[in-house]
């Protein structure tokens, strides 16, 4: 291997800050502005998890609070589903992992453009409190589903037809423009300022899934960008792109519609809105497969396989999207079509599976928090995918349409995975971050309820769904008699209101770890959990601005040496030379 | 080196295995603007193919793009006359543009600069055409809402995308004077110059999708 | 940053395309005053990619990067090819064909095999 390139971050100069606001605010810092992203979107999903609790209230008990009208439910749901999608889910793994993660794991000093990637940070602040401007614009928030399909989400009647629809799309815009400028520092830094020695194959997975996600992410989000615009032009100066003449007929006032295609806003957003599933997924993947390797004090199974895996999810991910449009009244021929390119995918996916069990195979596992959380992301992934493939064909889907056990799939799959992996990985980076170690038994206590607390939630809706039990619903009064599901979902529905409860009032547990701890808790050392890879190898902790010392370090292996035979320590990192 | 493209396909696999760059001899920024364009690419080509979906299914007559644009020279109609004067316009300034890059590689900074002046101006006079020509449609009842001559998606389009673009060419004048002004005070003088590169592949960028704009909705 | 001398080519290089540029141009252009006709169709996206693949070789100076920078930037456009031909078939196929028979008339009487129809747009199909 070639080593004769000098890392041009060797003698990057860096922009050291001078007071409390260039340190902490408008720091350039990777790792401070990873804090921020993290710090941000936590918040922001705290607001989404509040509306969660909303939604399920009025489920488990419709009427109990009077306060929550047929609108503000629909506003709940929609925030609930934007903000856990986006602004939570996409900002945290990008981020804030892909932000204090990929310098750290490829010995570099920084991303490549620190000031860009500040104000990467400030453009998603902006797009965030342009959101949470939209709860108070005159009509609230838009309700018409995260999805926002047009006519309905611009027509009267919906909840935030008019102010809360384009606050909405204007901070969707504001965050692609954040995400842009993030995900061009982290690919030109994954891709041109590796340390020497770090080749492409010998990445830690986590870099992987971020990299291959931050590429869906640039190649994505432009879809949603052009159908943000559009849409706000439909609402605001009447154009008609996405409106049909037909919306006049429900609003008289909307009669200068004509000719526009509600179906080519649906193509677009799953365009974009299938990459952004494997957006959240994929580094949620390579995080995982690290914690499982590091704790299962064992090499990842099939590192290459791992790898072509991630690329070849992120190459189909383009070619599956109308698989969530089978009912949308498309055209007949397609559904054959995205149903095979659905399954395709099933087959990396699969792999990737295999390789975490295989690896977890005859482990010396420590069972760590960040552990349990790897393990229950794997479980949790395996049943959220199972049911994709149900839903992946057209004709089991035709029926599961819009019940839900949609919505069981879906937050298997893509809600509470990648979430799960998220608190793994805040266990895991945490003592590097900080210095400190959070409290392991709050930890473990937050991770049961979590994990236990999920299946309770999720696995009735499979149920529900099958009884067909429609989504999105406010509630099933007005049918009475009629009610074309059972009574006894009603009863489910309660239990699963209070599991629910449950299960949000125990991340208070989680908040509180991560306050107290930064005080009390146990001082963790240079590399508490004796991993491989180059964030463990810094000469402080928590790192100093830019790093490594005068020269960064050389790498000699990959980032998963654990338990390699004849060597007297269970793990080897990746700047240790081979011996002569 | 740049220039071993020649050296074959099996560099591809030696760049994409080797520590440290994956494009060798690429600076971060140029590296940067390319993958930006990248991204840019898709953001255009959503705008074009979204208008070629509302056309295809536009069930009222798409108004003819060679009468609405034509410009009345001497007394008769000539179709797209200032459409084509505005691509030569651009073309013209690619090529300024091209020789800015050139002489900044050869560290002849005067005339990069002044080439990177006479880009501005023709983005400029770019842009001033353009919004002559949107001045024109509009008093001619041309609205993102609706014209006399069919179907009310043509203006949107129209609107939109050429809007869009002229965006893009208004941020490249901005961006081009500014590096003209840094180039000046020296701001760039330990470098290579590739910041006129950086540039200059932003602005062939614009001219580029000019090109498809030019194909496709003026002359479909 | 880089070490390296970046591009160098003669000036009569991109003079020579430069022309070229303007003769393609005016090519595209005068395909306006053609009748409507697949033979219209084919110069004009004949000139639109040979005027973009000059850009795009010669200005942008990709003909000389490596091969590694060219395959990343040229093939990840596929997936826009996956979503143009998709769309294009729907929304003629089936979008447009399902309101011309539900809603109205064509404007164009069936795609106009009558080549006398100044509006005859030819797809195919």
């Amino acid at each position: 291997m070639a080593q004769a390139e000098i890392p041009y971050q060797e003698a990057m100069p860096l922009h050291h800050p001078h007071s409390w606001v260039t340190k902490y605010w408008f720091s350039q810092d990777h790792k401070v502005i990873a804090v921020q992203y993290g710090i941000t979107a936590m918040a922001v999903g705290l607001i989404a998890l509040l509306a969660s609790l909303l939604m399920r209230t009025q489920i488990g008990f419709p009427g109990a609070i009077e306060w929550i009208t047929p609108d503000r439910y629909y506003q709940a749901v929609t925030m609930h589903g934007m903000i856990m999608v986006i602004y939570l889910l996409t900002a945290f793994l990008l981020g804030s992992f892909g932000n204090y993660l990929i310098p750290l794991m490829l010995g570099a000093r920084d991303m490549v453009f620190p000031f860009v990637n500040m104000i990467s940070y400030h453009v998603y602040l902006l797009s965030v409190v342009i959101l949470l401007a939209s709860f108070f614009v005159p009509g609230g928030p838009t309700g018409a589903g995260w999805t926002l399909y047009p006519p309905q989400a611009i027509l009267t009647g919906t909840p935030g037809a008019d102010w809360g629809i384009i606050t909405m799309l204007l901070s969707l815009a504001v965050f692609i423009v954040a995400f842009t400028m993030g995900g061009l520092n982290y690919i030109t830094t994954i891709l041109q300022a590796r340390t020497r020695g770090m080749t492409l194959m010998r990445m830690p997975l986590s870099v992987w899934g971020i990299f291959a996600a931050t590429v869906l992410g640039l190649l994505a989000f432009p879809a949603l960008f052009v159908s943000a615009v559009m849409m706000i032009l439909d609402q605001v100066i009447g154009t008609s792109f996405f409106m049909p003449a037909i919306a006049s007929s429900f609003e008289p006032s909307a009669s200068e519609y004509s000719g526009g295609s509600p179906l080519l806003f649906q193509h677009l957003f799953w365009f974009f809105g299938h990459p952004e599933v494997y957006i959240v997924a994929l580094p949620a993947f390579g995080v995982v497969s690290d914690l499982i390797s590091v704790h299962a004090r064992k090499n990842i199974f099939g590192y290459r396989m791992m790898v072509w895996a991630i690329v070849w999810i992120g190459v189909l991910s383009f070619v599956v999207w109308a698989h969530h449009m089978y009912v949308a009244g498309m055209h007949p021929y397609f559904g054959f079509f995205f149903a095979t390119t659905t399954l395709i995918i099933a087959v990396p996916t699969a792999i990737k599976v295999y390789n975490w069990t295989l690896t977890l195979w005859r482990a010396n596992i420590r069972f760590t928090v960040p552990m349990l959380f790897a393990i229950a992301f794997v479980i949790t992934f395996v049943v959220g995918g199972l049911t994709g493939l149900f839903l992946g064909n057209v004709i089991v889907d035709v029926p599961l349409s819009d019940t839900y056990f949609v919505v069981a799939h879906f937050h298997m799959v893509m809600g509470v995975s990648p979430i799960l992996v998220i608190f793994g990985g805040i266990y895991h980076w945490y003592p590097k971050i900080t210095g400190r170690m959070l409290n392991d038994t709050v930890g473990k206590l937050h991770f049961w309820i979590t994990a236990v607390g999920t299946y309770v939630i999720y696995f009735p809706m499979h149920y529900l769904g099958f009884v067909g039990v429609p989504r999105r619903y406010y509630h099933n009064e007005p049918l009475g008699e009629s009610a074309f599901y059972p009574a006894s979902a009603e009863l489910l529905n309660q239990g699963i209101s209070i599991a629910a409860f449950i299960v949000g009032a125990a991340q208070l547990l989680f908040v509180y770890n991560l306050f107290v701890s930064y005080w009390r808790g146990r001082p963790a050392g240079d590399n508490p959990w004796e991993a491989c890879s180059l964030e463990w190898r810094t000469p402080q902790t928590p790192p100093i601005h830019g790093n490594w010392s005068d020269t960064l370090p050389t790498v000699h292996r990959w980032a998963y040496d654990y338990s390699v035979p004849g060597e007297k320590e269970d793990f080897i990192p990746q700047d240790v030379p081979h011996r002569a | 080196m740049a220039q071993a493209a020649a050296a074959g396909h099996a560099t591809i696999f030696e760049d994409w295995g080797s520590d440290v760059t994956t494009f060798k001899g690429v600076p971060w920024g140029k590296a940067m603007m390319w993958i930006f364009l990248l991204s840019d690419t898709f953001i255009f080509s959503c705008f074009l193919i979204s208008y070629m979906t509302v056309r295809i299914t536009a069930a009222e007559p798409w108004p003819n793009a060679s009468e609405v644009f034509s410009l009345t020279m001497f007394g008769a109609p000539v179709p797209l006359l200032l459409i084509a004067i505005m691509t030569f316009d651009l073309i013209t300034s690619s090529g300024t543009m091209a020789l800015a890059v050139n002489y900044g590689y050869r560290r002849d900074k005067k005339k990069a600069i002044r080439f990177i002046c006479a880009t501005a101006f023709f983005g400029a006079v770019f842009v001033g055409m353009q919004a002559f020509e949107w001045t024109k449609l509009i008093s001619e009842g041309v609205k993102p809402w609706g014209n006399e001559w069919g179907a009310e998606q043509f203006g949107a389009c129209f609107f939109m995308i050429t809007g869009f673009h002229g965006m893009h060419v208004s941020a490249g004048v901005i961006y081009l004077l500014i590096v003209a002004w840094r180039l000046h005070k020296g701001v760039y003088d330990k470098t290579n110059y590739e910041i006129v590169e950086i540039v200059g592949l932003y602005w062939h960028f614009v001219d580029l999708v000019w090109v498809f704009i030019f194909a496709f909705f003026y002359l479909w | 940053m880089s070490s390296e001398v970046g591009q160098q080519h003669p000036l009569s290089l991109y003079f020579w395309i430069w022309g070229l540029l303007f003769v393609v141009s005016a090519g595209s252009y005068f395909t306006d005053f053609m009748e409507a006709g697949y033979l219209r169709w084919t110069l004009i996206l004949t000139f639109m990619l040979v005027k973009a693949g000059y850009i795009v070789a010669i200005f942008m100076h990709l003909k000389w990067e490596r091969w590694a920078l060219i395959y990343a930037l040229l093939l990840p456009p596929g997936a826009l090819l996956v979503l143009m031909g998709l769309m294009a078939w729907e929304s003629w196929d089936y979008t447009w064909l399902s309101r011309v028979v539900y809603f109205g008339e064509d404007p164009y009487p069936l795609r106009c095999p009558d080549a006398a129809n100044p509006n005859c747009v030819p797809m195919a199909h």
